[in-house]
């Protein structure tokens, strides 16, 4: 079978083999890095990090889809990650997210039909001294308000 | 040996052991779902708490082994209070299934409840459901109803040997399943349903069959490889059901394999020939007992005979064969077969990490302790062949127009069989004796009676030299004949 | 683009002072936060320990070391507050080999984000503080455990560690001693239960994040089957500290019997001027951290509720704020310091919807191995859920503290314990804001 996660994947793992006494322990970095490169896990690339790894397909299935930033559904060029635990609800994130959902005309948890936003919210991001939080894609975004949040998105190419 | 005291009995244990087996010395039951003495201990479903001076919290029987001293109260009022909070937690969510559930009657989950549950409910919210998927052709999974106990997972990884069964996502919406709707690999699927406390893992071969309450229960032997995996057959009104391993520590501990499990299967199928047949015109056709053993008597009359023995056959049926060899077939060599490639003890040996064996009947190692050879293939000079066998012993290649007459379990769907045939009884339809290949004498036990009018080989080969006899003399003198094993 | 945000967050924060209790009371870490030079090795020679410590370290036997830690009474910074040196003194010479130093940087309790600071300003106290905690219980090898979404604070721990490699500082034969010591960050995918540190110890091995029964505990079986300690960020960063300055300076340091050394706390909500703050240890109650220290109430807001410790901490109104803001004395009134995460809250908010938001996090956030609280924290949230769509009933408050009873302490990890005190706590001293929705027809 054809592989589809290129060489630099491999390579990865193969650097950081040597820090592991296991080569199981290799699991969680390997879904990142495949991540990385697919964008989401689908169960192709779940089989080709599993052989990769030594495990069952089932095995990292089961793993992947106990971590919420393991996307084992396609996600849009952009996937917004909107905190809305405690300190960013005291500090407004419901209509944060009220706003993002009426300017992206999606609902929490669907995407675009461009393909170009997914909207989630998040669990407490560790941002709380600068609430409202959120991630894009892998970047931190606080001190939010609408204003602020409508120039990040105009911004994105 | 240290003691430790519960609920006020003292009780003397080996060191290692848990609470929950420690209390059952002393007939003190401490409810479980999780727990399985065969799996590892997770101590997740916090049914089994008790309380033990000088600790604070309540801990976990099962994963808290004895110690000297030690006092445990397995019904205080926080124990029982928690007992019946987590059957309720775990009713919250579980469906009112009992009606139409296979498990029920055998449930731990309906059993405990009714035990150490309250009798009302304080939840007025909506149960979680999932969608199932299939898992193939053992196992029917009804997700809705699984408790999380993971004695699945733990069955699948640590004594099947293949992580298939898994749980994904978390918390309340935890699923478990084999991903995808693939079907279980794993030859000792049967097992899930076995362990598993709740109607979730329920064998499709047993669905909507017959109430547990309904069944019998014989213990007998698998007669499936040279294991001998203790079993249970479970019948009702002359049908058998279901088959269940039985636990012994030396030879299956709680396990077998689907291969032995559904074997029960061949003896009630519809191509069975049940009845005994002789060849007229050419032709193969149903006769009366009487028709079809004088032809077979005919049929080895004046020629050199040779008996074939499967070696899935009794101890007791064994030397029966023997003795008629030499007193009714002019000392005819008796050989024994039943697994290609494995022709004696000696070849015997494990097939797989389990329970398997290379010997695919239960009886190579008592046969040959009787001192009867493996047939080597070769036929030899013999002019007519008697082939006994049980339902698992495979048929050799013998040369057609030799082989004679066939005793023992026929199909139509044998495409190597005999014009004559003599049905005899199957492994669940007669007591024996049979050795396993650690050299245990086990005992098979009766469940129903032979299927339509076949007999056991012990009536057969008395009627066999009845006739003879009876040809000769009048019928006492059969009797007498019978006994001794005359032509 | 959120550098921005922070170099006007830090003009604000310089302007009142990170420093609290009484006047000249020493900080350790907070003058070095938000500068985005003190990162580098260079920074940490010229104006921090600069691997110091270490050297003298390995002029110190383990066992001094240790001895060392006893003294600071340093107590974990991830939430449990367990005396470090004690166990540090869990690995002796009887420990088989080999064994292993985890750092818990997990940080996911809600209102908590002290470690982050840590981490992307002064990465090489941590650093320094492992590869002493190596040497102290001889391990080897180190990890650090990084919640998934720190993506950045990842890569700049790992240049950190580059820095220090190429130094000399990690790597075979640190300082011509003899000893190795090898770092790794491992990045988490986001789950809290991750933070439990048997939970921790299985996801780096490459499993679901679900807690261990114990015993054993990681100190006889952990990493990888061996033993193992696995201590906070906090923690491990103010090793280095105390190694130079000595173990009895450090416990001075705190205001209290038991509780050594400064803590680092975050704050936020309904405050003037929330973010991270360093206090000597037991030197402020709740009510001079919210006004002194962090300008007051937003908008002159109206104080309804505190919750002290990260959201896993039972609630305290506003009437029970004088309360000294460290372990023991908030022990004693029934609640917790935790992470020392404090979340202010005014009467803007309506609490039944924030004990909803918490008990959905605990839900969403349970393994779901044990029966109390994947079922438990899963119909707590639906009966709140409930009660704010005006569907409640008269018996749900009692029915909520029943089910948070059979929760708390018997579960197999503190999660259910995290769910079941807080629902407990609002319940209780928020009575009249529930039964506004199940009498009152209030509606969310």
């Amino acid at each position: 079978m054809s592989k589809i996660l290129s060489q630099k994947f491999y390579d990865e793992m193969k650097r950081l083999e040597p820090r592991y006494p296991t080569k199981v322990a290799l699991l969680l970095p390997a879904l990142h890095a495949a991540q990385r490169e697919t964008s989401w896990l689908s169960p192709e690339v779940l089989e080709e990090v599993a052989a990769h790894v030594g495990i069952h397909p089932a095995q990292a299935r089961e793993v992947a889809s106990f971590y919420t930033m393991y996307n084992l559904k396609p996600v849009g060029k952009y996937h917004i990650k909107v905190c809305t635990n405690v300190a960013c609800e005291l500090r407004g994130a419901d209509g944060l997210v009220k706003h993002c959902e009426k300017r992206l005309g999606i609902g929490l948890g669907q995407t675009t039909s461009d393909r170009r936003f997914t909207i989630h919210e998040e669990e407490c991001l560790g941002a709380c001294g600068t609430a409202p939080a959120m991630m894009l894609n892998d970047d931190y975004h606080e001190d939010l308000n609408v204003a602020k949040l409508d120039q990040i998105l105009d911004q994105l190419p | 040996m240290p003691k430790c005291t519960i609920d006020g009995r003292e009780v003397e244990f080996q060191p290692g052991q848990n609470l929950i087996e420690v209390a059952k010395k002393v007939g003190v039951e401490i409810p479980y779902f999780c727990y399985h003495p065969g799996l590892s201990i997770v101590a997740q479903c916090r049914m089994c708490t008790v309380e033990i001076e000088k600790n604070p919290k309540l801990q976990t029987a099962c994963s808290t082994p004895a110690s000297d001293g030690m006092i445990v109260h397995t019904q205080s009022e926080k124990a029982k209070k928690n007992q019946r909070s987590v059957m309720e937690f775990l009713l919250v969510n579980h469906p009112l299934d009992c009606p139409i559930c296979d498990k029920a009657g055998e449930c731990d989950l309906q059993d405990n409840s009714y035990k150490f549950g309250d009798a009302y409910m304080r939840t007025s919210e909506d149960r979680r459901t999932y969608m199932d998927l299939d898992m193939g052709p053992v196992i029917k999974k009804n997700m809705n109803r699984c408790i999380h106990c993971t004695r699945c997972i733990r069955f699948g990884a640590e004594v099947a040997g293949i992580r298939e069964m898994v749980a994904i996502q978390r918390g309340n919406n935890t699923e478990i399943t084999t991903i995808d709707g693939r079907p279980l690999e794993t030859e000792y699927a049967g097992n899930y349903s076995d362990i598993c406390p709740t109607g979730s893992l329920t064998l499709k071969d047993f669905r909507f069959k017959k109430r547990a309450w309904f069944l019998k229960k014989t213990p007998t032997i698998c007669e499936g490889c040279s294991r001998g995996c203790n079993m249970e057959i479970q019948h009702e009104g002359g049908q058998i059901y279901r088959s269940i391993p039985r636990e012994n520590m030396e030879i299956n501990q709680w396990w077998m394999c689907d291969e032995g499990r559904f074997n029960y299967r061949y003896t009630m199928e519809k191509d069975r020939i049940v009845e005994p047949r002789v060849v007229e015109a050419g032709a193969s056709k149903r006769a009366d007992w009487a028709t079809a053993v004088a032809q077979a008597r005919a049929s080895v009359r004046g020629k050199k005979a040779l008996v074939l023995i499967g070696s899935d056959l009794t101890q007791e049926e064994a030397q029966l064969i023997q003795q008629f060899a030499k007193q009714s077939l002019s000392g005819a060599d008796v050989r024994h077969f039943g697994t290609p490639g494995i022709k004696s003890a000696g070849e015997d040996a494990a097939a797989d990490k389990l329970l398997k064996r290379k010997s695919r009947t239960s009886n190579l190692h008592g046969v040959e302790k009787l001192g009867i050879g493996a047939f080597e293939g070769n036929t030899g000079a013999a002019e007519a062949v008697v082939v006994f066998r049980g339902g698992r012993a495979v048929l050799p290649e013998i040369k057609a127009g030799i082989w004679t007459v066939g005793i023992g379990v026929y199909h139509d769907s044998d495409s190597k069989k005999p014009g004559v045939i003599l049905p005899g009884a199957a492994f669940s339809e007669k007591d024996g004796t049979v050795v396993n290949f650690q050299g245990k004498e086990q005992k098979l036990r009766r469940s129903v009676l032979p299927a339509g009018k076949s007999k056991l080989i012990s009536e057969i080969l008395a009627l066999w030299t009845h006739q003879g006899v009876a040809n000769k003399a009048g019928s006492k003198a059969s009797v007498q004949a019978v006994t001794e094993g005359a032509v | 683009m959120s550098n921005l945000n922070f170099e006007q967050k830090q003009s604000a924060q310089s302007e009142s002072g990170s420093i609290g209790g009484e006047p000249g009371g020493e900080t350790l870490f907070i003058q070095h936060f938000k500068n985005d030079e003190a990162r580098f090795l260079k920074y940490y020679h010229e104006k921090m320990a600069g691997y110091t410590a270490l050297k003298k370290a390995f002029g110190m036997t383990p066992a001094a070391i240790v001895d060392e830690m006893k003294k600071s009474n340093l107590r974990g910074r991830g939430g449990a507050g367990f005396p470090t040196g004690i166990k540090w003194g869990f690995i002796n010479d009887k420990t088989p080999f080999p064994r292993y130093l985890v750092c818990n940087a997990d940080e996911s309790e809600p209102g908590t984000f002290k470690d982050r600071d840590i981490m992307r300003y002064t990465p090489h106290l941590l650093i320094e503080g492992m590869v002493i905690g190596g040497y102290a219980i001889s391990a080897n090898v180190g990890y650090i455990y990084i919640r998934g979404e720190y993506t950045r604070e990842a890569v700049l721990l790992d240049e950190a560690i580059e820095e220090a490699y190429a130094k000399g500082y990690l790597g075979k034969n640190i300082m011509g001693t003899g000893f190795d010591f090898d770092l790794t960050v491992h990045r988490g995918a986001g789950a809290y239960i991750c933070g439990e540190e048997t939970g921790l110890l299985n996801s780096l091995e490459g499993k679901r994040g679900e807690p261990r029964v114990k015993p054993p505990f990681p100190a006889q079986a952990g990493a990888f089957g061996k033993p193992t300690i696995v201590n906070n960020v906090e923690t491990l960063a103010n090793v280095p500290f105390i190694i130079n300055r000595g173990g009895e300076w450090f416990s001075k340091l705190g205001r209290l019997e038991r509780s050594g050394g400064t803590r680092l706390i975050s704050v936020s909500g309904h405050v003037n001027k929330p973010g991270v703050y360093e206090i000597p240890a037991g030197s402020m109650t709740i009510r001079q951290i919210i006004y002194d220290l962090c300008g007051g109430m937003l908008n002159n807001g109206r104080l309804k509720a505190v919750i002290p410790g990260g959201s896993s901490a039972p609630v305290l109104t506003a009437d029970e704020i004088d309360v000294i803001y460290d372990i023991d004395p908030l022990m004693k009134v029934n609640t917790m310091l935790g992470s020392a995460a404090l979340m202010v809250v005014s009467e803007d908010q309506c609490v039944v919807k924030l004990i909803h938001r918490i008990t959905k996090f605990y839900a969403h956030e349970s393994c779901g191995q044990c029966t109390p609280c994947r079922e438990g924290c899963h119909w707590m949230e639906s009966i709140i859920e409930r009660i704010l769509h005006g569907k409640g009933r008269e018996q749900d408050l009692a029915l909520l503290a029943d089910i948070s009873d059979n929760i708390g302490g018997k579960t197999l990890c503190a999660l259910g314990d995290a769910a079941a005190g807080p629902v407990a706590s609002f319940v209780k001293k928020f009575k009249p804001d529930f039964e506004a929705y199940i009498r009152g027809g209030k509606h969310a």
